[in-house]
């Protein structure tokens, strides 16, 4: 099998280039792609353990300086300063899908990133931890969805702490 | 067996009447010939291969597909490195492809510890070697920069490569509970793994 090129009047030179071996690398290309292609793209979140039930030079940073805490429930989520103890309660959205408020989860994430507490680059810091009970359980899709809000908005150094371990955490 | 002289008759085997016009030389004259154009077919050949070169990825299986585990989404495109994997399904948890506890039995369990015993032996275990590999210089020499920077307590920045050093991937499912999450963190973080890998699916 071949394909022409200029053909034409008499005289004229007429090449035939030979596609034969040019479909066989390629077959062979394809096939060896389909085999090896990965289909799932697979990404990773970097967190380290935190809290002060798990790390203990964590209470001694505590006094130092103020720290961004995210507390996630079942039906809201709660994003607090240590020391200042303000908090601001971001229930879950109303609705037959009742899905979590991560919209005003991110604006609250970025207005705490341009507050005066983390204009130095090096505070990216928050911790995170998700309260959940048989009645009232959070899934890890949750966890996973604020920690990723997270990192987009600026806060590289996620922690994953566990509820009694935040340092600033709501009274309920 | 008669002998035919050599040249193109596949149009006298095969009757490819639709293929061929009616006014044309092949419908005319028995010595009909017929080209098969091969520019379609050779086109969607490159852009498959073009695609499949464009997905292809070089670094490896990492991740092994669990029957039951349907991983968490989200937009990071931090690429995943090679560590030891702790797999949570929605029945089992296991590391390294062995079984260590069902996850109902792990959330029945309300232990002070808040650890998971069988697990921490392993990761405990696992986690003395590869600091002992670490001190060595064992592990690849593309790491050996990121573990210089781990000793001086330098955190890597995104994208970097982390030392191996107390370094795993938790791949769980994503409606496991936060409860079970949290005994493997504090379980991981006892036996010495301090840097987690939180496997997930991109958007």
């Amino acid at each position: 099998m071949s394909a022409s090129i200029g053909a034409g009047e008499k005289g004229s030179v007429n090449v035939e280039l030979n596609i034969v071996p040019f479909i066989d690398l390629m077959s062979c290309l394809t096939a060896f792609l389909l085999v090896t292609a990965v289909w799932v793209n697979i990404a990773q979140i970097n967190i380290q353990p935190k809290g002060k039930t798990r790390d203990q030079a964590q209470v001694q940073q505590d006094d130092e300086h103020v720290t961004l805490s995210v507390l996630v429930q079942s039906d809201r989520i709660w994003v607090g300063l240590s020391r200042v103890n303000e908090f601001q309660d971001i229930p879950k959205k109303t609705g037959p899908e009742g899905d979590q408020d991560w919209e005003k989860f991110e604006a609250t994430l970025k207005e705490h990133k341009t507050s005066a507490f983390f204009t130095n680059p090096e505070r990216n810091d928050l911790e995170i931890a998700a309260e959940s009970t048989t009645a009232a359980p959070v899934k890890y899709q949750d966890i996973i969805h604020a920690m990723d809000i997270a990192v987009k908005v600026g806060f590289t150094d996620v922690g994953l702490s566990d509820p009694q371990g935040l340092a600033a955490r709501p009274s309920l | 067996m008669p002998v035919h002289s050599a040249g193109p008759r596949l149009y006298r085997s095969v009757k490819f009447k639709h293929l061929v016009r009616e006014s044309g030389s092949a419908a005319g004259s028995r010595n009909s010939n017929i080209s098969l154009n091969l520019t379609p077919f050779v086109d969607m050949m490159t852009i498959l291969v073009t695609f499949l070169l464009m997905v292809f990825s070089s670094t490896g299986q990492l991740l092994e597909a669990q029957k039951g585990l349907d991983l968490p989404i989200a937009e990071s495109r931090e690429t995943l490195q090679q560590a030891p994997v702790i797999i949570v399904t929605k029945s089992d948890i296991t590391y390294q492809g062995q079984l260590i506890a069902t996850v109902e039995s792990v959330l029945r369990d309300d232990s002070p510890t808040f650890k998971i015993d069988a697990l921490f032996e392993r990761l405990d275990a696992a986690a003395k070697k590869i600091k002992e590999d670490v001190a060595n210089g064992k592990q690849p020499r593309d790491l050996n920069a990121a573990c210089e920077k781990a000793k001086n307590n330098i955190r890597p920045a995104r994208g970097e490569v982390i030392c191996p050093d107390g370094l795993a991937i938790l791949q769980a499912d994503e409606s496991t509970d936060a409860r079970l999450i949290n005994k493997i963190v504090n379980t991981a973080k006892a036996a010495g793994f301090d840097n987690l890998l939180f496997a997930v699916k991109n958007k």
